[in-house]
C-alpha cells in the first residue's frame, strides 16, 4: 500500500468464496472432462457444484452486496470505450467495483458457465455416461449438445486466459492488486477514487447462503426431477 | 473344348464382376456400417456398464450374452473405414487415414479387451468381468479421444 491510498473493502465473503471455488472446480471440471469414463461421475457431480454456485452468483447479482450487484457494474457503452482507452494508455483508472470491461466479463463468463452446465445435463459420451436429462431427448440432439459442450468449453478456456492476462495487466502496468484484493475483499485506492466511489452496502451472510441453499434445491430438483 | 473355354471366361468375369462389386461398397454405405456396427457395440456394453455400476441387478447369462456379442463387434467396423468414405459426413479425424498403424493399433486394443472380457464372463467370474470392463471401456475411450472429432 502507497502513502496516499486507502484501504476499502468491496467484495464481500459470498462474493470471494463464490470466485475461489469456482476456480477449483474449473479446474477439476478441466481434469475430469479430459479423463474418460473413470472420471465422469465425479465430472458429473462436479458440474450440479458449478451450475448451483452460477445460479447463486446471478440472484447475489440482484439482492447481493453493493460491488456483487449486476446494476453496480454493468456500464454503457461510451463509459467501456473511455476506460479502454485509459487502459490502453496506462491512466490510471481505479475502480472500487468492477471496471466497466470486466463487469461485462463477469456477465458473459456467467453466461458461458450456465450454457456450458446445460449443455452438460444434456450430454452424453457415447460410451457409459450421459447427463441426468439426456434421457428426455433424442440421441441426435443429446450428441448436438454434447458438441455444444466441447465447443464452449474451449471459449471458457479463451476467456478464463483473457481474464488472467487482465488481472495481470492490471498489476503490471496499472499498478492494481486486484488479486489479493479478491482474497482480502479489500482494495487500495488513491484518495480521489476512494471518496469517489459509492459507499458499499454489504448484504447479509446468512442472506447469500440463504440463496445459495435455493440455488442448491433448484439444482437438486432438475437433476433428480423427484416429481 | 470352345464352350468350355466360353464357361470358364464367362465363369472368370462374373467371379471378378462381384468381387469387384464387393471391392467397391459404395462409401456411404460403408459409413452405416461401421455406423451400425459401434451403434450395436453401445447397445451391448451399456447394460453391462449398468449392472456393474449398481443400477440395475448383475445377470451372469446376460453379461456373458452381451461381452461375446460384443466381442465379435468389436472387430466389425474397421474395415469400413477405406480411404473413399473421406468425403463423407462423419465423426471421423483425418487421422485415421494419416495414421494407418496408430489407428489399427487402437482398434487391435479393443479386440484384445473384448476377448478378455468375453472369456472371463463366460466363465461367470463377476471379479473378472468388473476388471476387464475397464479395459473396454478405456479401449472405446482413448480410440475416440484420438481419432473421434468432438
Amino acid at each position: 500500500m502507497q502513502s496516499g491510498e486507502y484501504g476499502v473493502r468491496v467484495w464481500d465473503l459470498p462474493v470471494r468464496l463464490f470466485h475461489w471455488l469456482l476456480v477449483l472446480l474449473f479446474a477439476f471440471m478441466f481434469f475430469t472432462g479430459k479423463s474418460g469414463s473413470d472420471w465422469m461421475e465425479w465430472h458429473m457431480r462436479a458440474g450440479y457444484a458449478v451450475l448451483a454456485l452460477v445460479l447463486f452468483r446471478i440472484l447475489w447479482g440482484l439482492a447481493g452486496s453493493t460491488h456483487a450487484r449486476f446494476s453496480n457494474f454493468l456500464a454503457g457503452p461510451s463509459t467501456c470505450l473511455d476506460f479502454a482507452k485509459k487502459l490502453l494508455k496506462r491512466a490510471p483508472a481505479p475502480y472500487a467495483g468492477h471496471n466497466p470491461l470486466g463487469g461485462w466479463m463477469v456477465l458473459a463468463l456467467l453466461l458461458a458457465l450456465l450454457f456450458q452446465a446445460s449443455t452438460g445435463l444434456f450430454a452424453n459420451d457415447d460410451l457409459l455416461s450421459e447427463g441426468p436429462l439426456a434421457s428426455l431427448i433424442s440421441k441426435t440432439m443429446s450428441d448436438r449438445l454434447s458438441t455444444l459442450h466441447s465447443w464452449n468449453f474451449n471459449l471458457l478456456l479463451l476467456m478464463a486466459g483473457v481474464h488472467l492476462l487482465a488481472v495481470l495487466y492490471h498489476a503490471g502496468f496499472m499498478k492494481e492488486n486486484l488479486i489479493g484484493a479478491m482474497f482480502t475483499g479489500v482494495k487500495h485506492l488513491p484518495a480521489d477514487a476512494a471518496a469517489g466511489s459509492t459507499p458499499a452496502r454489504f448484504a447479509s451472510p446468512w442472506l447469500a447462503l440463504v440463496l445459495l441453499l435455493v440455488a442448491a434445491l433448484a439444482v437438486y430438483l432438475i437433476v433428480k426431477r423427484p416429481f | 473344348m470352345r464352350t468350355k473355354l466360353l464357361a470358364i471366361a464367362m465363369a472368370a468375369a462374373l467371379g471378378g464382376a462381384s468381387l469387384e462389386a464387393l471391392a467397391q461398397a459404395k462409401p456411404d454405405v460403408l459409413v452405416k456400417q461401421r455406423q451400425a456396427a459401434m451403434t450395436l457395440q453401445g447397445k451391448y456394453l451399456g447394460p453391462i456398464g449398468a449392472m456393474l455400476k449398481g443400477a440395475a441387478p448383475y445377470n451372469a447369462d446376460t453379461v456373458a450374452l452381451n461381452a461375446t456379442f460384443l466381442e465379435n463387434l468389436a472387430r466389425m467396423p474397421w474395415d469400413g473405414f477405406n480411404p473413399s468414405t473421406q468425403g463423407e459426413k462423419s465423426k471421423t479425424k483425418p487421422e485415421v487415414y494419416k495414421e494407418m498403424d496408430k489407428f489399427k493399433l487402437a482398434y487391435e486394443r479393443l479386440e484384445t479387451e473384448t476377448a478378455k472380457l468375453g472369456a472371463v464372463a463366460r466363465a461367470k467370474d463377476e471379479a473378472g468381468v468388473r476388471a476387464a470392463f475397464g479395459g473396454v471401456a478405456k479401449a472405446c475411450g482413448a480410440c475416440h479421444d484420438d481419432f473421434r472429432e468432438k
